[in-house]
């Protein structure tokens, strides 16, 4: 135990420091991501400056459905970056050399790496549409919110986390899954920004029960919000989060386990 | 430490071959021979087709996080140091996954770093070494926590006479401990130093395995003897030799030399003429195993 905390202090420690090896480098560009992100919300707060509310959800609200995404987005990426980038892990002998060494191999992919620019640029976004918007939506900040929101930020960790794991085991059968990331994951992230309860029907249930972003930030935040268009689903699933991080990152996990078997080391 | 038993994979083809404690056994070939592969079968990132491989006793594809500990792999394409890290980041990363009480690991980075002549580097990148000075770390790193077992692909390559005498001085030292080791090389000469017996793969077949006096009984039997006579032209017809020439007074004689040696030749060519110049040609190793490779 002692030694695997030193070795996650080590991995941290040579992450952070190669990621900010050069200063001016690294805060431009978590900026860069910081602002590419943030163009996103400066149309939505233009476009509402016109209508007012989206489906029933002022700025404000919308402003906090978005800051669990960034901020789910941000907190994950430290700890999955070599699975997100599972493809170049494997490409340049990391995966082999992880594999020959006496760690676990998924906790050397977790710690061994970290897009540090990724974290502070999605998380710092997410922090900030948080601090805008946490006191002018009407949430109660009482000691059971405050452990709603710990869980369910938790549960959104766990439940990107798991997609990212599985589409690493499935690119141990495919070899290549980037078309595949971008298709479920990205374009789908694309959505989740806004109340789903404006979509088609087919795009909501993706996002319910494909590539569950629904219960990243739209279900937690109607826990919180209390809005009148949570009436078209169960209310159980305003509670489900953490659950559903559980069990999709438990799914995925035994797959991986069972996938790293099929394993081909290339052949030179 | 290692046993292959009758092992195929890609083009691997029945391959037996076994590594005991404190040999070094240098595996030789060309490229696309199959060196490669047969390390990774070693360590474990490769199953066999075929056949068996047993790495310190175990089946290497099982095992080979519990004994993670023992085997160091060297290979070109999975480099142990992380290219974004210094190089003492590097090997503090490889001392904190191998669990290096502290002291040891200071005075082994001291030594190896002195020995292979990367310690002037130390606060450098991986990623801004030149080719030379990155295989010095690597294979430093490959040494590091002084394991039972270590598999070194191509070690020589990009290293200068310092670098391959200092890597050749480091491997005889951790054999005379005990350590078993298994290099590969496309170039026999550059490991002929090191190595106790050598392994010679061609187009992944085993085409011979044993000691160098053995490699040369067997690979090496044709050698030339070139002579200026000085008087008249000899008979020939009762030696043993494979071809002559005469070219001039310039007589060439090629022979077995496991069925007479040149001072037999020279002996009955003194009976019957004069000579003035002798000059004794034996063709290197590498051009044989080629040839032979080539007849194929």
């Amino acid at each position: 135990m002692k030694d695997t905390l030193h070795l996650m202090a080590v991995y941290t420690r040579t992450t952070a420091k190669a990621w900010f090896q050069y200063r001016i480098d690294a805060v431009l560009r978590s900026l860069a991501v910081f602002l590419r992100e943030a163009t996103g919300i400066i149309v939505i707060w233009l476009t509402l400056m016109k209508f007012d509310t989206l489906n029933g959800w002022d700025i404000y609200e919308m402003f906090f459905l978005f800051s669990l995404l960034f901020l789910t987005y941000g907190i994950m990426i430290i700890f999955f970056t070599g699975l997100r980038d599972f493809g170049r892990t494997v490409r340049d002998g990391s995966f082999d050399r992880f594999i020959l060494r006496p760690r676990g191999l998924l906790f050397q992919i977790v710690f061994a790496n970290s897009d540090w620019f990724a974290a502070i640029g999605h998380g710092g976004l997410g922090l900030v549409l948080f601090l805008i918007s946490a006191g002018k939506v009407g949430i109660k900040w009482d000691m059971f919110s405050v452990v709603y929101y710990i869980f369910t930020i938790l549960g959104g960790v766990l439940i990107q986390g798991a997609v990212f794991l599985l589409l690493a085991a499935l690119n141990i059968y495919l070899l290549q899954t980037d078309s595949l990331k971008a298709m479920i994951y990205w374009n789908m992230r694309k959505f989740a920004g806004y109340p789903i309860s404006i979509f088609n029907k087919v795009i909501q249930i993706i996002m319910i029960y494909v590539m569950p972003f629904a219960f990243v930030n739209y279900f937690p935040a109607q826990y919180l919000l209390r809005k009148s268009d949570m009436a078209a689903y169960p209310k159980v699933y305003m509670y489900l989060t953490p659950i559903i991080g559980i069990l999709m990152y438990l799914a995925a996990y035994l797959f991986w386990r069972f996938s790293i078997r099929f394993y081909k080391s290339s052949g030179n | 430490m290692i046993n292959f038993e009758d092992v195929s994979k890609y083009n691997i083809s029945k391959v037996t071959l076994s590594v005991p404690k404190g040999e070094v056994v240098g595996l030789i070939g060309t490229s696309g021979s199959g060196k490669t592969t047969l390390i990774k079968l070693a360590c474990g990132l490769l199953a066999p087709e075929s056949g068996k491989v047993w790495t310190l006793g175990k089946d290497p594809m099982r095992y080979r996080q519990r004994y993670a500990s023992d085997i160091s792999t060297f290979i070109a394409g999975i480099p142990l140091l992380d290219r974004e890290d210094t190089v003492l980041q590097g090997f503090e990363t490889i001392s904190a996954v191998y669990r290096m009480p502290k002291d040891i690991f200071k005075h082994r980075y001291t030594e190896l770093s002195e020995r292979l002549g990367f310690s002037e580097l130390s606060g450098r990148r991986v990623k801004d070494l030149s080719l030379g000075q990155k295989m010095r770390a690597e294979l430093g790193a490959a040494f590091i926590y002084e394991p039972k077992l270590v598999l070194l692909d191509e070690p020589n390559v990009g290293l200068d006479e310092n670098g391959k005498s200092a890597l050749c001085d480091i491997i005889k030292e951790i054999s005379s401990r005990g350590t078993a080791v298994l290099l590969t090389s496309h170039d026999m000469a550059s490991v002929s130093r090191v190595c106790s017996r050598f392994a010679i793969l061609d187009a992944g077949k085993l085409i011979f395995c044993g000691s160098m006096n053995n490699l040369q009984s067997r690979f090496m039997p044709i050698n030339t003897i070139t002579v200026k006579l000085g008087g008249s032209i000899p008979d020939l017809d009762d030696l043993p030799i494979r071809r002559f020439s005469l070219n001039g007074d310039t007589l060439t004689l090629e022979y077995a030399s496991n069925h007479i040696t040149a001072a037999e030749i020279m002996a009955l060519l003194l009976k019957q003429t004069e000579i003035r110049e002798i000059s004794i040609h034996k063709p290197d190793l590498e051009q044989l195993i080629l040839q032979k490779g080539g007849r194929k």
